[in-house]
């Protein structure tokens, strides 16, 4: 009672006692990120496997890694926000076809599958040829990366190339639907009027496609630079076309999805107006629309327009990329804080002031974040990142 | 170049399809393993987990269960328009404070200014968190500037936290003020 009272004092007009507390907090913040991470990063991958974007070579098998590895992550900020993490296996042991939350698990294994036998054809080559090399140990676990086998014959690898397109396509629909699926769970809840709307799957997915494009680019600069190779300048600018491209698409959603709540002025806007105009003044308008969408809005246009020597693009492809990812994590956190600082009183606000040490801090998030890195580095061991890292082609 | 392989051109795919085939197997062997035998016989749910959950130790008891013990705010509390309210609302759950009819733990007691937040949650015009039929609302500081006191008077100076009225109908009793009530001997309006 009396920590209520005092939690109160944080809020503005009236409350109701059960929306003082932010129920969602950077966990569930975290989790539609780093979920669209991966869902945009396997979208670059496919548009050379399946959309044959050729300048994208040099990124296609690097994409997927970096999906796979942030994909290992993605259920983590959820297993850490849940009181009984255990209790998420259930899920699979008594499916429960109608419960839209468990969604989350089918979509996410059946996905998981597929990137990792997508993994696994593109560079069985390499495997079956370090199984021939190595020794112990390592060996033994090239042999059961590449299922014991040692073929590599023509018709072998026709076979390869087939599922590897295979997968690849079913892979986009997938991916698509991974990300929708965490915009559906916030557009479904209809009690809170920033987030019930149909149009949330699609700025959930379009934000993603942006997320992983942005993060791929920041990657491949900054993965190349730390191991001294070239910078493949032609595959450089065809992702930032791509980027200003989904980008477009997704900030004119965002932006629509505003002003026809504006326009329509149905019962709960003022609401949102107060919510928007209030407590999320700063990092709504400020910070996520005006500094981090407009600004690398017009650098990617001026950079995908105009003809940019490459040491102009050195510079403003991994600033506009990184700006862009802050402006998506920025975006999760207006959606998932934003929408549960208003009151269902209509009549009130909260604030949320997230702390570094507490079960699901900013510290936390922070390992988080870091530790995709850590597992895409082991990756890196096994499966190497660039094509021009001495090995032959599929 | 023309290169002998040990394994044929398919015997990874082969082997892959077998690993999944595997996993279902294994899959479906630990679910009939942990789940339990009478899931699913009324419905999506263990039918034992019904019986557990209703027999957890409740929190919260009834007015009665207090006034068992507590004579005295019951000659009080049951007289006046707080009858209806729940003890456990000002003070805390039940389990806090008894264990098989013996106390364990000391209640919260709200006392000053602490009063004056607790009273409002329910009776703050202001906010107007409830509809006025059901509750009456003041708004503080008119509410004390009505009566012609200092503003920084506190509810239970003049209103008994367990029978509001009842030192304001003895006030105006003993005042030989008009008769307003009309509940009779008890302290409700
Ligand atoms: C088994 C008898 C018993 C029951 C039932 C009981 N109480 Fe008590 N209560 C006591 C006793 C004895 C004390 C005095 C203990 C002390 O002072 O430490 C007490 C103290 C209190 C106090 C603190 C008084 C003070 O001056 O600090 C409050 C408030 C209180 N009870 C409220 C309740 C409420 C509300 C309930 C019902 C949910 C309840 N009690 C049920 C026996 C009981
Ligand atoms: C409207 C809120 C409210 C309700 C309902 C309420 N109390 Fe209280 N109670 C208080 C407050 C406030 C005090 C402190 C009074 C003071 O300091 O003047 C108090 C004091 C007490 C005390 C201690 C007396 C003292 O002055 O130390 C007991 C015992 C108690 N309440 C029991 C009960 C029981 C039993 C019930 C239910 C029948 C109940 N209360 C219902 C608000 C409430
Ligand atoms: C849990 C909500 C709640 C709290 C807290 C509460 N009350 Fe009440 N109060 C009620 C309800 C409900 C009624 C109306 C009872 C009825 O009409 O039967 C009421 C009635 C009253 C009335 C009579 C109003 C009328 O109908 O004429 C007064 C005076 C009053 N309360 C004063 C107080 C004071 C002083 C406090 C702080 C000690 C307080 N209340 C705390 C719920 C609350
Ligand atoms: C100076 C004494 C005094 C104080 C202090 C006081 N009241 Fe009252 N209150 C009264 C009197 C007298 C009445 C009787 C009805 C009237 O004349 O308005 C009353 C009536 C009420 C009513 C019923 C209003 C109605 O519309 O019938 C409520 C509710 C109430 N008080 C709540 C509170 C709360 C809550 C506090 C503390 C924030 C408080 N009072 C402080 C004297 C006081």
């Amino acid at each position: 009672m009396h920590e209520i009272l005092a939690t109160a004092s944080g809020a503005l007009g009236y409350v109701f006692p059960n929306d003082l507390h932010v129920h969602w907090s950077l966990m569930i913040v975290l989790y539609p990120y780093i979920t669209g991470i991966v869902a945009g990063a396997f979208i670059v991958s496919s548009l050379y496997h399946v959309f044959h974007i050729k300048a994208l070579k040099p990124l296609a098998k690097f994409s997927l890694l970096f999906a796979f590895a942030f994909l290992a992550c993605a259920t983590l900020p959820l297993m850490m926000h849940l009181g009984q993490p255990g209790r998420a296996m259930s899920m699979f042991l008594t499916p429960n076809p109608s419960s839209a939350m468990a969604g989350f698990g089918y979509i996410y294994t059946a996905y998981a599958f597929v990137l990792a036998l997508e993994i696994f054809f593109i560079y069985r080559v390499h495997l079956v040829k370090r199984r021939q090399e190595t020794t112990g140990w390592q060996h033994a676990m090239y042999t059961v990366f590449s299922m014991a086998s040692d073929n590599l014959s023509e018709r072998s690898l026709k076979l390869d190339r087939k599922i590897i397109s295979f997968l690849a396509a079913i892979g986009i629909p997938m991916a698509c639907v991974l990300h929708g699926y965490v915009g559906f769970i916030f557009g479904g809840v209809k009690a809170n009027p920033l987030w019930a709307t149909p149009l949330m799957p699609v700025i959930f997915l379009l934000s993603a496609c942006v997320s992983g494009i942005a993060g791929i680019i920041v990657a491949y600069f900054l993965l190349r630079k730390i191991a001294g190779k070239s910078i493949d300048m032609d595959c450089v600018r065809t992702s930032i076309k791509f980027l200003w491209g989904f980008f477009i698409v997704d900030f004119t959603f965002e932006m629509l999805e505003i002003f026809s709540h504006g326009y329509m002025a149905t019962a709960h806007w003022h609401t949102l107006h107060e919510l928007l105009w209030g407590p999320l003044f700063n990092s709504y308008w400020v910070w996520q629309v005006m500094i981090l969408s407009v600004i690398p809005f017009l650098l990617l246009g001026y950079v995908s327009i105009r003809k940019v020597s490459d040491s102009l693009l050195r510079i403003i492809a991994p600033v506009a990329s990184v700006m862009i990812l802050l402006q998506v994590l920025l975006m999760r956190w207006n959606v998932v804080i934003g929408g549960q600082l208003m009151s269902k009183s209509q009549r009130g606000s909260v604030d949320f002031q997230p702390h570094w040490f507490e079960k699901e801090g900013i510290f936390l998030s922070m390992v988080i974040m870091v530790l995709p890195i850590i597992i895409l580095y082991v990756m890196g061991k096994v499966f190497p990142f660039w094509h021009d890292d001495n090995q032959s082609e599929v | 170049m023309q290169q002998n392989f040990k394994s044929s051109y398919n015997v990874h795919v082969v082997r892959i399809l077998l690993t999944f085939v595997g996993m279902i197997i294994v899959g479906s062997l630990l679910r009939s393993l942990l789940l339990p035998s009478e899931f699913g016989d009324y419905g999506h749910y263990r039918p034992g987990a019904v019986t557990e959950e209703a027999n957890r130790e409740m929190r919260n008891k009834t007015n009665d269960s207090c006034l068992d013990c507590h004579y005295f705010v019951k000659k009080i509390h049951l007289k006046g328009v707080h009858e209806v309210v729940s003890c456990e609302v000002c003070h805390g759950a039940y389990s806090d404070h008894v264990k098989d009819g013996k106390v364990i733990g000391e209640m919260p007691v709200y006392r000053g200014e602490e009063i004056k937040s607790l009273c409002l949650r329910c009776h703050n015009k202001i906010i107007r968190a409830r509809p006025p039929e059901s509750i009456k609302m003041i708004a503080m500081p008119e509410h004390l500037e009505e009566k012609n006191v200092r503003t920084d008077h506190v509810c239970n100076q003049c209103h008994h936290v367990h029978a509001p009225y009842k030192w304001i109908k003895e006030a105006r009793e003993m005042m030989g003020l008009p008769e307003k009530w009309e509940g009779g001997s008890s302290w409700k309006k």
